[in-house]
């Protein structure tokens, strides 16, 4: 069976019987599990947790333009820096090759990558933090993230664990197979799974958003599309008004 | 020293200082005093606890609000400061209480946020 290139799902039946968490979500990570991740063939696991796209939050502590590309090291304190590589648009002016300065906090969204037994992230998006206290978040969404993911490994999918009191809660689900581990509300994992099902390659409008979501009002659903396409979960196509989701399906 | 980049630095709250000594930390806290010299400072965490921050050199500018310091716990249970960022509050006050909760749940769940 000749599988397609890029990110195209293999053909097939899934042969494997082999009980896995797969995450179709992004992950957050620290680099520590990042760099302990292991690679067995095209698939990075972390304690048997399959993982590809994640997030990590850390301060730039060098930044070095190329022609192509951009290298960034970032440091989340938990082992030493690591390389974070964006490829620029040498065709776009302005805007995306923007250099983030060291010193600066920054939310990135990307690929894990290994290259000659070094971990490396291809970035998607970097995200210079303006409020502190999504740092904050993203470590309590780390623990979050790994617990479930880890615990749904060994038991069928129930409930979420109860998380400390005093932390609002990770959202509820309605219906579907998502795992709730990015700390979604209602409103934005709803939004999030209609743009996720949507097939046409210029993704979903926010006029068919509003169309299908009825209860919902148009400043709400934007709101949760701002919130998503800062997280990583989705990206605009066409214009600012059509999104795709960014896992690959 | 050396340069304390290369290697984890668990993030801890002033009450962990003891259990840390000789080791490198990462600790974040608001600027409650600087001394005259310069040569040291004292920040508070989430739960209102001081901690003595040491500098090998003066500082050089002005220092307030939420400090975040990179450095090594002395004897005397005070941080040896190697590096210090400010954290941006332009926007929105940095929650200090909330970052204290988020150090006691990584520090209960060390399986699922490791340093190292």
């Amino acid at each position: 069976v000749q599988s397609p290139g890029g990110f195209g799902s293999p053909a097939g039946a899934q042969t494997e019987k082999k009980q896995r968490s797969r995450s179709q979500n992004i992950v957050p990570c620290t680099v520590s599990q990042l760099l302990a991740a292991e690679q067995v063939d095209e698939t990075f696991r972390i304690c048997d947790v399959e993982i590809s796209q994640v997030t990590v939050v850390g301060i730039i502590r060098h930044a070095e333009k190329a022609p192509t590309n951009i290298l960034y090291k970032v440091d989340d304190m938990t082992a030493a820096p690591m390389d974070v590589r964006q490829w620029v648009d040498t065709d776009e002016a302005g805007g995306e090759n923007v250099v983030v300065p060291p010193g600066t906090y920054v939310k990135v969204a990307g690929h894990l990558r290994s290259f000659q037994n070094k971990k490396s992230l291809v970035a998607f998006k970097i995200m210079p933090l303006e409020n502190m206290n999504e740092f904050t978040t993203h470590i309590l969404e780390i623990v979050n993230a790994h617990m479930i993911l880890r615990k749904n490994l060994t038991s069928a999918l129930r409930a979420p664990p109860a998380f400390p009191a005093g932390i609002s809660d990770v959202g509820s689900f309605g219906g579907g197979s998502s795992l709730p581990v990015n700390g979604l509300s209602a409103h934005q994992s709803q939004v999030l799974n209609l743009i996720k099902s949507c097939p046409v390659p210029e993704g979903m409008s926010l006029q068919e958003l509003k169309l299908q979501l009825h209860s919902m009002s148009m400043s709400t659903i934007k709101q949760a599309v701002e919130f998503l396409s800062s997280e990583g979960h989705i990206y605009s196509t066409v214009d600012d008004d059509h999104y795709k989701s960014t896992d690959a399906e | 020293m050396g340069d304390l980049q290369e290697v984890a630095r668990p993030r801890i709250a002033a009450g962990q200082l003891a259990q840390h000594i000789g080791q490198p930390v990462c600790f974040v806290g608001r600027v409650e005093k600087i001394h005259p010299t310069g040569k040291l400072f004292v920040l508070s965490d989430g739960v209102g606890k001081h901690t003595t921050v040491e500098l090998s050199e003066p500082l050089d500018e002005e220092i307030s609000g939420i400090i975040e310091v990179v450095g090594r716990v002395t004897n005397q249970a005070t941080i040896m400061c190697m590096s210090y960022v400010q954290f941006r509050e332009d926007k929105s006050p940095f929650d200090l209480e909330l970052y204290n909760e988020a150090l006691k749940i990584i520090h209960e769940f060390p399986e699922y946020f490791p340093f190292g």
